[in-house]
C-alpha cells in the first residue's frame, strides 16, 4: 500500500535533543510521548484497521484470484494480474476512468468554491442566520433515495424546472435524457446536497480566523476581495485542506444519484468508476474484477489526495 | 447592510430549500397526486389541491416507522459518543504528540476513509455473522465509530492550538489526557460539533450495511424502512417524501441547535 | 485452492475453541445441501422460518394478512418475514446465502432469475418434493421456474398486459378504441397513428405511455412479435441476439414514439400509472395489476384492449412474475416446504386467497378467483380486461429469456432501451448491447 506523503506542522514545537547534554532527557521524553501516542491512538487505529483496512487488504488479495463456477459453488483459482489486464484492455473501462477524473476535476472545485461563498455570507451579521444556515444544510440531510426521486421528476423534459425556464424564455432542456447534459445535471443535484454539508466545516474554519486581522486589514484600506485572498484563504488552509480532501473522497465514491437517476446513461455518460464497481460487484456478480476496479479507484484517490496535501499542506516555518 | 445580507441569505436559502418544500407539499397531498400535478406547471404543481396527513398517519401507523426511527436515533447517538471518544485522543496524538511513525499512522487513517464501504460490505457481513453479531445494535454501531474523517478534521483543528499552551500545562504537571480534555476539546468546540456531525450523518444515512446485517425488523433502521415505502409494483410518492422528510428532520434540528455554539474560537487567535 | 480470509479465519478459530463447529471454513466446493433426502411431512413440525421478499409487510397489499392466514392454518410454524427492496434483493441474497447459515429459509425469486440463482447454488432443487404437485399451477409459470429439467422454485404470481385507454380522449379525437376481440387486434403501427391523433385532436398531453418504459419485460413483445426472438438463442440461451433486423426495426419504432413526443421521455415506471390516472393520457400499456388501481383511483371510465401486434407478425405478450425458492442451507426445510406449498399450491394458494387483488396468482384456481373479483366484474373496462388476460395468458404469453446470464442481459439491454428512448440510433445502441452482453457472458461459456 502506498503511503500518503504528509507534512505535519512542526512549527511551534521545541526541537528536542538540540544539545548533547539534553539527549538523555530527550529520549526519556520521546519514550513517554510514544506511550501517550500508543494509548491515545490504539482504540481508533484498531477500529479502523479491523473494520476498514484489513477487509480492504483482503479485497486487494482477492483481485489476484478468479472464480470457476458461481456463487456458493465457485472455486477460487490464482490468476495473478489477469483481472487488471482485463480491466485495462477494456476500452469502456478506460473511458469510465477518464470520465471519473473529469467529473471530479469539475465538481470538487465547484462545490468548494460555492460552499466557501455561502459560508462567507452565512458568517456575516444578519437576521435569523441560524435559520438560513439550516436551510442550506437541509438538502444534505434528506435521504438520497427521496431527493433523487424528487430531482428526477423536477428535471423531466416536461417537468417543473423546464416550465420555469420557459417563463424566462429559455427553451426546454433535456437534462438527464441527453448524454451532453446528464453528467452536468448529476453535478447540479450532488452540489445541491453537498454544498450545505461542506459549508458547516468552512463556517467552523471562518469563525476561527482572527477577527483582529480583519480589522487591521480594513484599516489598511484593503477591499473585501483582496482581504479574502490575502487573509482569509491562507488562514483557512487547514479547514480547506480537510474539506478539499473529504469532498474529493466523497465525490469519487459517489454513485447513488447515478444509480437512481440515469443508471449510468445515456450512452454511459454518467458511468463513473464507483458506479462501475457497484455494478460489477453486486449486479454482475464479478467480485474479483469489482475488487480490482476498487483498487484502481483507491490508487487514483491516493494520488490526488497526496497532491492536495502537497498543495495545501502545512509548511515548516 | 445587515438587511441586504439577510435578503441575499434568504434568496440562497430558498434555492436550497425549494425542492424540499415541494417534497413537503407532496407528502401532504393524497397518494400520488404529486405526480399527477407535475405537468403542466401551475400553482398545483407545488400546492396540493387537497391537504391530508394520511401519508404521515400511514407512516407511523401501518408502516411502523416509529421503531426504526428509535433504532436510528439510538445507533447514531451511540456512534457519535463512542466515535468522538475514540477520535479525539487519536487526533490529539497525531497533531500534538511527537513520535516515530506518526505520518505512517496518519496516512493509514486517510486511506482508511477512502475505502468505499460497498467494496468490503459483504465479506465484513460474513465476519459479523460468524461472530453472531448479526441483528445486534453492536453490529450497527461498530462500523461507524472508527471514523478517519473525524480524526482528520480534529487533527486539522488541533494543529492550530498554540504549542505554548501545552508547554505551560506540562510544566504545571498536567497529563496529556488532562491537556486534551481541559484545553484542546474546549478550545475546539466547533470542530468537535462538526466531527460529531460527520459521524452522525454517516450513521444516520447508512443503508447497505444495515440491510445486509439486520434481518429482524425489531432492529431495522429508518433509512431501510424508508426504502420499504415502495415496492416494485406499487410506488407511493407521497409516502416516500413523507418518510424522507421525517428522516431529515433530526439532523436538521440538531444542526439548528448546535450551530448557535459555532463560536469564534480563540485557539488560533494568537497563532505565531 | 481456497483463499484464507483472515478475519473469518479468526472467527472460525474462536468458534472452534468453544464448540467444534461443523460448518468449517475452507472445505471449498461442497455440493451444498442438495443431495440430502427430505420430504414434505404429513404432520406439521414446530419451527420458526425466515422469509425474505420484496413485498411490503404492512400497508396496502402487504404480507401481513397472508402470514396471519398461514399461522391460523399451521399454528406450530412461525414465519418471520422481512421486506428487502427489489433493487437490493440480489446483494442481500449474495451476502446471506453465501454465509451458509440457512437464513433466510425461503426467499422471493424473480422468475427469470431462477437460472442464475440455480447456477450460483442459491436454490435447493425442489423436483423430488414438488415435481408432482405443479399441475395446480399455470404451465408457463412452472416452466419459468425450471432450469435444465429441474424445478428450482414455485411460481406464486403471473402477469399479463392490457392496453388501457381513456375513452373520452379517444372519442374527442374520433379514434376507434382498441378491440378486446382477438380477431380485431390492432397493430403497433396503427396504435402510434391513433395515439398521435389523440394527442393532436383529442387534447391529450401524452399520446401513449409504456407502463414500464425501457424495461425488458415491457419491450420484449415488440421484436418477438416481429419475429426477432426474445434476445438470446442457442445452447442454454447463451448466444446474444439483440441486433438482428427485427430488433433494430422495432426499436427504431420505439425510439420514434419518444422522438415524435407521443410518449414523454424520462418518465420512470413508478410515475407512469399516476400520470395515466391523472387523465391526460390516451393509451397506457401495463400489467393487469393496474386494473385494480385505475378502478380505485381514476376519475374517468376507462377501457381495455388487447396488446397490439407488429404489422404482419404474431401477437406476443410478456408474462411471468414472482416465485419462492428454498435456501439449500436451510435448517428447516420441512417447515419451509409446508409454508411454500400452502402459499403456492394448496387450494387457490394461500397467496391468492389472502391477497386477491394485488397480484395475479400462478395457481389455476387462484386465477379463476382473481378474475371473478370486483375490479374485473364491476365495470365494462374490468370485464374486458378479464377476458383479455384469460386469452393472452393461454395464447400469446411469452416468458423472458431463460438464461444463467439473465441479470447481465436485463441490465445491459435496458441501458440500450433507455438510450434509444433518449434519441440514440437503435442500430448503434443494440450493437453496443450485443457486444457488451456477449462480453459479460464470456464467463458462462
Amino acid at each position: 500500500m502506498e503511503k500518503v506523503p504528509v507534512k505535519t506542522n512542526r512549527a511551534g514545537e521545541a526541537a528536542p535533543g538540540a544539545s548533547p547534554s539534553k539527549r538523555t532527557r530527550g529520549s526519556r521524553m520521546a519514550r513517554s510521548q510514544l506511550r501517550t501516542a500508543v494509548i491515545f491512538l490504539a482504540p481508533a487505529v484498531l477500529a479502523i484497521a479491523l473494520l476498514r483496512l484489513l477487509p480492504f487488504g483482503e479485497a486487494v488479495w482477492d483481485t489476484l484470484f478468479k472464480s470457476e463456477g458461481f456463487g456458493v459453488l465457485a472455486e477460487e483459482k490464482f490468476a495473478g494480474l489477469e483481472n487488471y489486464v482485463t480491466l485495462f484492455t477494456d476500452v469502456s473501462f478506460l473511458q469510465t476512468l477518464g470520465r471519473t477524473v473529469v467529473f471530479n476535476l469539475i465538481i470538487n472545485p465547484l462545490q468548494i468554491a460555492l460552499a466557501m461563498a455561502v459560508s462567507v455570507l452565512m458568517t456575516r451579521k444578519m437576521f435569523g442566520r441560524g435559520l438560513w444556515r439550516t436551510a442550506v444544510f437541509l438538502p444534505s440531510t434528506i435521504p438520497l433515495v427521496g431527493s433523487s426521486v424528487a430531482w428526477g421528476i423536477a428535471l423531466r423534459p416536461d417537468g417543473p424546472v423546464n416550465a420555469l425556464l420557459g417563463l424566462f424564455g429559455i427553451g426546454s432542456q433535456p437534462f438527464f435524457t441527453s448524454s451532453h447534459q446528464a453528467l452536468a445535471s448529476i453535478i447540479l443535484v450532488a452540489s445541491w446536497i453537498g454544498i450545505g454539508h461542506w459549508m458547516i466545516f468552512l463556517i467552523g474554519g471562518l469563525n476561527s480566523v482572527n477577527q483582529e486581522l480583519y480589522e487591521a486589514a480594513s484599516i489598511d484600506g484593503a477591499n473585501g476581495w483582496r482581504t479574502f485572498w490575502s487573509l482569509t484563504v491562507p488562514l483557512m488552509r487547514r479547514p480547506l485542506l480537510f474539506v478539499l480532501v473529504a469532498d474529493t473522497v466523497a465525490n469519487f465514491v459517489l454513485f447513488v444519484p447515478m444509480q437512481m437517476l440515469t443508471n449510468g446513461g445515456p450512452e454511459n455518460s454518467t458511468t463513473v468508476l464507483m458506479f462501475d464497481v457497484y455494478q460489477r460487484t453486486y449486479t454482475f456478480s464479478e467480485p474479483h474484477i469489482g475488487a480490482a476496479a476498487t483498487v484502481v479507484l483507491t490508487v487514483i484517490m491516493i494520488i490526488i489526495v497526496s497532491i492536495q496535501f502537497r498543495l495545501l499542506g502545512e509548511r515548516d516555518k | 447592510m445587515t438587511v441586504l445580507l439577510t435578503i441575499l441569505a434568504v434568496a440562497v436559502s430558498v434555492l436550497f430549500v425549494l425542492p424540499a418544500v415541494w417534497m413537503l407539499f407532496g407528502s401532504l397531498a393524497p397518494g400520488n397526486s404529486v405526480i399527477s400535478n407535475v405537468s403542466p406547471l401551475s400553482w398545483h404543481t407545488l400546492i396540493p389541491r387537497k391537504w391530508t396527513l394520511s401519508n404521515y398517519r400511514e407512516l407511523f401507523g401501518a408502516l411502523g416507522f416509529l421503531r426504526p426511527m428509535f433504532n436510528s436515533l439510538f445507533v447514531t447517538f451511540a456512534s457519535v459518543a463512542i466515535g468522538l471518544a475514540l477520535s479525539a485522543p487519536a487526533a490529539y496524538a497525531l497533531a500534538v504528540v511527537r513520535f516515530r511513525g506518526r505520518e505512517v499512522i496518519f496516512s493509514l487513517l486517510v486511506i482508511g476513509f477512502m475505502i468505499p464501504f460497498e467494496a468490503i460490505a459483504i465479506p465484513l457481513a460474513h465476519v459479523f455473522t460468524d461472530w453472531n453479531l448479526d441483528n445486534t445494535y453492536v453490529a450497527l454501531i461498530l462500523p461507524g465509530i472508527g471514523n478517519g474523517l473525524a480524526i482528520f478534521n480534529m487533527r486539522q483543528s488541533f494543529l492550530g492550538v498554540p504549542a505554548s499552551l501545552r508547554e505551560a500545562a506540562v510544566i504545571d504537571g498536567a497529563s496529556d489526557f488532562r491537556i486534551l480534555s481541559r484545553i484542546y476539546i474546549p478550545l475546539n468546540g466547533t470542530t468537535m460539533i462538526n466531527s460529531g456531525l460527520l459521524i452522525f450523518m454517516g450513521q444516520w444515512t447508512a443503508y447497505l450495511w444495515p440491510l445486509l446485517i439486520v434481518s429482524s425488523d425489531s432492529k431495522q433502521i429508518a433509512a431501510v424502512a424508508l426504502a420499504r415505502t415502495y415496492t416494485s409494483s406499487l410506488f407511493d410518492f407521497g409516502q416516500l417524501f413523507a418518510a424522507a422528510l421525517v428522516i431529515s428532520i433530526v439532523p436538521a434540528v440538531v444542526l439548528f441547535v448546535l450551530q448557535r455554539h459555532f463560536s469564534i474560537s480563540i485557539a488560533t487567535s494568537g497563532e505565531r | 485452492m481456497k483463499r484464507a480470509t483472515f478475519l473469518r479465519g479468526a472467527a472460525a478459530m474462536a468458534a472452534a475453541a468453544t464448540v467444534s463447529s461443523c460448518s468449517s471454513e475452507g472445505s471449498g466446493n461442497k455440493s451444498s445441501g442438495k443431495s440430502d433426502n427430505w420430504e414434505i411431512p404429513q404432520k406439521d413440525p414446530t419451527a420458526t422460518i425466515t422469509v425474505v421478499g420484496q413485498r411490503a409487510k404492512s400497508g396496502t397489499s402487504g404480507m401481513d394478512p397472508v402470514l396471519k392466514a398461514f399461522h391460523k392454518a399451521h399454528p406450530t410454524i412461525t414465519v418471520k418475514y422481512q421486506q428487502i427492496p427489489f433493487k437490493n434483493l440480489n446483494s442481500v441474497l449474495a451476502s446471506r446465502i453465501t454465509d451458509k447459515t440457512g437464513n433466510p429459509d425461503v426467499f422471493w425469486t424473480d422468475q427469470p432469475r431462477v437460472a442464475a440463482y440455480a447456477t450460483k447454488g442459491y436454490l435447493a432443487d425442489l423436483t423430488d418434493q414438488f415435481g408432482d404437485l405443479t399441475s395446480a399451477l399455470v404451465p408457463t409459470t412452472v416452466d419459468a421456474c425450471k432450469f435444465q429439467g429441474k424445478l428450482w422454485s414455485l411460481p406464486l404470481g403471473n402477469s399479463s398486459q392490457v392496453l388501457y385507454y381513456n375513452p373520452a380522449l379517444l372519442e374527442k379525437a374520433g379514434v376507434k378504441p382498441p378491440s378486446a376481440d382477438p380477431a380485431k387486434r390492432i397493430t403497433w403501427q396503427q396504435l402510434a397513428k391513433d395515439a398521435k391523433r389523440v394527442q393532436d385532436k383529442g387534447g391529450a398531453k401524452y399520446g401513449m405511455l409504456f407502463g414500464q418504459p425501457n424495461r425488458y419485460y415491457q419491450l420484449e413483445p415488440l421484436p418477438a412479435s416481429d419475429g426477432g426472438g426474445i434476445g438470446a438463442k442457442g445452447k442454454h440461451n447463451l448466444t446474444v441476439d439483440v441486433n438482428n433486423p427485427q430488433w433494430v426495426e422495432t426499436m427504431n419504432f420505439y425510439g420514434s414514439l419518444f422522438d415524435k413526443k407521443i410518449s414523454p421521455k424520462s418518465i420512470t415506471p413508478e410515475q407512469t400509472g399516476p400520470t395515466f390516472i391523472a387523465g391526460h393520457t390516451g393509451y397506457f400499456w401495463h400489467t393487469q395489476n393496474w386494473v385494480t388501481w385505475i378502478t380505485e383511483q381514476a376519475k374517468f371510465e376507462w377501457g381495455g384492449g388487447l396488446t397490439p401486434v407488429w404489422e404482419g407478425g404474431t401477437p406476443y405478450t410478456p408474462t411471468g412474475s414472482w416465485g419462492i425458492g428454498l435456501n439449500p442451507y436451510s435448517k428447516n426445510k420441512e417447515a419451509a416446504a409446508i409454508f411454500m406449498k400452502w402459499l403456492a399450491i394448496d387450494g387457490v394458494g394461500g397467496f391468492g386467497k389472502s391477497m386477491e387483488w394485488s397480484i395475479m396468482p400462478a395457481n389455476k384456481k387462484g386465477v379463476e378467483k382473481y378474475l371473478a373479483s370486483e375490479p374485473y366484474t364491476g365495470s365494462a373496462g374490468g370485464k374486458a380486461a378479464a377476458k383479455i388476460i384469460d386469452y393472452e395468458s393461454k395464447n400469446t404469453a411469452q416468458a423472458r429469456v431463460a438464461t444463467v446470464g439473465y441479470v447481465e442481459f436485463e441490465t445491459l439491454i435496458e441501458e440500450a432501451f433507455s438510450d434509444i428512448s433518449n434519441g440514440t440510433d437503435a442500430k448503434k445502441a443494440l450493437d453496443t448491447a450485443q457486444q457488451k452482453i456477449t462480453s459479460a457472458w464470456k464467463k458462462y461459456q
